[in-house]
């Protein structure tokens, strides 16, 4: 454990955890860009974690597939995609095609950037993302995805002032932040992934980048470097106090004084029921999808004490306003799994915030969970989100106290053996 | 190099860990980068186990690869001091194998016992799941199987019982069940919920018992070899391969009875094996011959999977059914042999041997048949076509993860198995009435294509109910005239489509380019209704 000098002390470990691959992020993207093919060029394995993990083996014929490496690909040259390029052009004219890299390329020495530059065409350009997990978690490669993309936003003119928001949410909380917007007087430019490639907003130095999702490190800076476009520093808008001084932050950055803290009162008053539950509550967030900081500061806005707050990568930059916020917590990047455990079997949480790996074995010894990959699909943002965040918190709290009493001796009897003593 | 979309088998890595997952006191550390344990997701949630399932990556970085780094060593070490698993099993990724690491030498790095540590480094660029678990399973049972004596009583192993095998604790039920009825007591289950001890244990049986041919085999024939265990291999899927099933069992386990001087058992009366010890063990040979069933020896059957259960699903629904089958396969091309085999004079055509979905599919579609039994897949490809499906093989979904008793092997697998055909064929009687009065008021609603994504994010992780939208591209149909669709339209509603593409076909080949009600006519009278 190395102890990284800062406002709130960041541990770091060594990563021994369980949890997904950037790959993970193709499960919303391909939904969310819909004139997109995410083409992977992978092995076996790439292909069995997105069928099996996410579910995703349900459609026959999704926008992504995989450039299956087989024994006999491995001691050829670079690939050829040609033909299996243009078989998803005649099958699904995409209107542009991300090239994800995987592990086993990578250890390949596969030349990407070539590779997409050759293959892409001016009416169907190919992508490089970056997205192994020799790299890359979870949530990661969507900022390669948005990367990626930034040479087709066009450029806006110097003077054009307005927030282009960053992250990929669906249409309902997309509206809702527009009008917000809107409401406080501010011109939107457009949201960093629309739904289509083709309508890419512009982006200039007059352009404001607010950030929606808290993994999008790498496309905000680039941009900021590359483009000028001032960024937004302020807390995710996720809960009551976030979306307040999301808003603020914001509308200060248009020369806009704006006081929400009627509002913010009223949204505390909304969940007021859910914060009387979370008060008090010793909360363990074990790090899976990177939401890990703000889903924290929330939980210890409505009272509850975060016993530990684990993410796989923290930047202090773009994460500062989140850490101050979460000052006097237990900050962990790249935990250990094996030691987490061990912690919360002597500190015994009320609730803990795992992945889909580790819920039901934690349900199994006892424990409260909550799923952490529901909040990346749950609409959870800004105002009209606060219900839902704090609900999805407070549910599995609720729901133990409704169910039975359970005696493991009798009702875990078999379903394991491989267990049993 | 090929576009793949979906595959039927797992990897070497999620084979490995099928075994290992089933075993106690065993733990898997893979080498490997991060995300490549996503297979502990399949157990903790297809299985919902209770407990961690021993599963521990040493993570691979690209850093570390850059420094020349392995965590393998430390890994290996935190894996001791937490859990103090009796073996620990340390297996490759698609990187290390690249990198050629010697898994073997890393490992003698730590401070673990080597003694405990088994480096299975599989190719897993060559290797799959089921040749990979079949492996590791082997390779367990012959270092560890000890020499024992036998026990008093007649006793059986039941080898190859595998976590998420299929319907695999109803099965193991099933055959305990029978084998309680015989009077024989199950000395070992392995590798599901077998430790150590256990495998030293397993040459203690008189016999072994091996319902899976992907899995098990290679540890009986090492049990065979080096002690001279017998074995009786073979699913018993159906009544009268379950009742020859146990007849081999009783002839086996009586020579070796007679051998120790002990007394022989003997065929109980078939009414013992039921539930209630009152009844017929299966209710399938009656079913079979009741009129209601009549309807069944017209309709047409086909069958993909793994090896055991395409075996015993062709000659179950032809033998015991009376149905016909019009075509099988499996994604399983190295067993594809012994399937050949084993269904001579079942099969009309040659066996479908591939691990394309799309294949499958175009092979359901142009057959349209009146029942699949497939995987998880066929029957994603089946609710497209509107034919009738049931799953009878890995690789499943959640659906095939239950928690009642839907066993597949015994008298009780034949009951549920001749259910799910019943349930998922189109009924007998119903079905006349259907084909004479059309409609009639009966109409499924049509879909029309779900709206793909409209709801961005919140899709991922669900059910499998929304987006068919074209198996292979060649969705696209022919234009129809309204008169010609209002005929289509007194078609029964569940032959519909296969009234459509027929129709289309015929048209085609007639140089048609639209669908009009003199066309649809013509190709009514050229096809016979």
């Amino acid at each position: 454990m190395t102890p990284v000098p800062g406002p709130t002390q960041i541990i770091k470990e060594d990563n021994v955890t369980h949890s997904f691959c950037g790959l993970a992020s193709v499960g919303w993207l391909y939904q969310k860009i819909r004139d997109s093919f995410f083409l992977i060029l992978g092995t076996h394995t790439c292909a069995h974690f997105l069928q099996n993990a996410l579910g995703m083996m349900i459609f026959a014929k999704p926008r992504f597939g995989i450039a299956l490496i087989e024994e006999g690909d491995l001691s050829r040259e670079d690939p050829s995609l040609e033909d299996m390029i243009e078989e998803i052009r005649r099958d699904h004219h995409p209107s542009v095609i991300f090239l994800l890299s995987s592990c086993t390329p990578e250890v390949m020495k596969v030349d990407f950037k070539g590779l997409a530059r050759s293959l892409s065409t001016p009416e169907m350009p190919v992508l490089f993302v970056p997205a192994s997990g020799l790299v890359y978690n979870f949530t990661q490669a969507e900022d390669s995805v948005l990367l990626s993309m930034l040479p087709f936003c066009p450029e806006a003119p110097a003077g054009e002032k307005s927030v282009v928001f960053v992250g990929s949410v669906n249409d309902s909380i997309a509206d809702d932040l527009r009008s917000e917007a809107e409401e406080l007087g501010i011109k939107v430019g457009g949201f960093l992934p629309e739904n289509r490639f083709d309508r890419l907003p512009a982006i200039g130095p007059d352009t404001v980048l607010a950030p929606i999702q808290p993994y999008l490190s790498r496309t905000v800076a680039r941009l900021n470097r590359g483009r000028g476009s001032r960024v937004l520093h302020s807390l995710f808008p996720f809960g009551p106090r976030g979306t307040r001084i999301f808003w603020e932050d914001l509308a200060a950055m248009f020369d806009i004084t704006v006081d929400l803290r009627e509002r913010e009162e009223a949204a505390w008053e909304r969940i007021s029921e859910q914060v009387d539950i979370l008060k008090g509550k010793r909360v363990f967030l074990t790090a899976d999808t990177m939401m890990e900081l703000p889903l924290a500061r929330f939980l210890k806005n409505a009272g509850a004490e975060i016993m530990e707050c684990s993410s796989a990568y923290i930047n202090k930059k773009f994460h500062a306003r989140e850490l101050e916020a979460l000052d006097g917590v237990r900050v962990i990047e790249q935990p250990n799994f094996h030691r987490q455990l061990q912690d919360i079997k002597r500190e015994n949480p009320d609730l803990i915030v795992t992945s889909l790996m580790t819920a039901n074995p934690f349900v199994g010894n006892g424990f409260i969970v909550k799923w952490s990959m529901e909040f990346t699909l749950m609409p959870i943002h800004s105002w009209s989100g606060v219900f839902t965040l704090a609900n999805l918190f407070v549910s599995p709290l609720q729901r133990r106290s409704k169910l039975p009493e359970f005696d493991e001796s009798v009702w875990l009897k078999g379903v394991m053996p491989s267990a049993e003593g | 190099m090929r576009l793949a979309f979906w595959l039927y088998e797992g990897t070497a890595l999620y084979g490995i860990s099928r075994v290992t997952n089933s075993m106690k006191n065993v733990h898997t550390v893979y080498h490997a980068p991060l995300g490549d344990d996503y297979i502990t997701a399949t157990y903790t949630m297809l299985e919902r186990t209770p407990e961690f399932p021993a599963l521990s990556i040493s993570v691979v970085r690209g850093q570390d690869l850059a420094s020349g780094v392995s965590r393998l060593p430390n890994t290996l070490e935190q894996v001791e001091e937490h859990y103090h698993p009796e073996i620990i099993v340390v297996a490759p990724s698609c990187s290390t194998a690249l990198l050629q690491e010697d898994l073997a030498q890393l490992s003698r790095h730590s401070g673990v016992d080597p003694e405990k540590i088994i480096v299975h480094d599989v190719n897993p660029f060559r290797v799959q799941e089921h040749e990979s678990a079949e492996g590791l399973f082997t390779k367990l049972v012959e270092q560890y199987a000890l020499e024992q004596r036998r026990t008093e009583n007649p006793s059986v192993n039941l080898l190859g019982f595998t976590s998420l095998g299929f319907h695999l604790r109803s099965d193991l039920t099933s055959l305990r069940r029978i084998l309680k009825t015989l009077g024989v007591d199950v000395n070992i289950v392995a590798p599901w919920g077998a430790g150590l001890e256990d495998l030293r244990n397993l040459p203690a049986a008189w016999l072994n018992v091996v319902p899976y041919h992907e899995m098990g085999r290679g540890a009986s024939d090492v049990l065979g070899d080096k002690f001279d265990m017998p074995s009786v291999e073979g699913a018993p899927i159906g009544v009268q391969p379950t009742l020859a099933w146990i007849r081999e069992i009783i002839g086996k386990l009586n020579a070796i009875a007679q051998e120790m001087g002990k007394q022989a058992i003997e065929m109980p009366p078939l009414t013992e094996f039921s539930l209630d010890g009152l009844s017929a063990p299966s209710g399938v040979p009656w079913f079979a011959r009741t009129a209601d069933m009549e309807s069944f020896s017209g309709k047409r059957a086909f069958v993909f999977g793994d090896a055991t259960h395409t075996v015993g699903m062709v000659r179950f629904l032809k033998d015991e059914l009376g149905m016909q089958i019009i075509g099988a396969g499996t994604y399983l091309e190295q067993h594809a042999d012994w399937i050949r085999r084993e269904l001579e004079g079942y099969l009309p055509e040659p066996l479908m041997v591939t691990d394309k979905f799309q294949e499958v599919s175009k092979k359901i579609e142009d057959e349209m048949p009146e029942l699949v039994c497939g995987t998880q897949m066929e029957r994603h490809s089946c609710r497209k076509l509107d034919v009738p499906c049931m799953v009878i093989s890995t690789p499943t979904h959640i659906e095939n993860h239950l928690i009642g008793y839907y066993p597949v092997l015994g008298f009780e697998g034949a009951d549920v198995l001749a259910d799910r055909v019943y349930t998922s064929c189109k009924l007998g009687l119903e079905k006349h009435l259907i084909d004479f009065f059309g409609d009639a008021g009966l109409e499924y609603e049509e879909k029309g294509p779900a709206a793909e994504g409209s709801n961005g994010r919140e899709t991922a992780i669900k059910g499998e109910e929304d987006i068919p939208s074209g198996i292979d591209g060649s969705g696209e149909g022919m234009p129809w005239t309204d008169d010609a669709e209002t005929m289509l339209r007194k078609v029964p509603f569940f032959v519909r489509k296969k009234v459509r593409k027929n129709t289309e076909n015929f048209a085609r080949e007639n140089g048609e380019t639209t669908i009009s009600a003199e066309v649809f006519k013509k190709a009514k009278e050229a096809l016979g209704g």
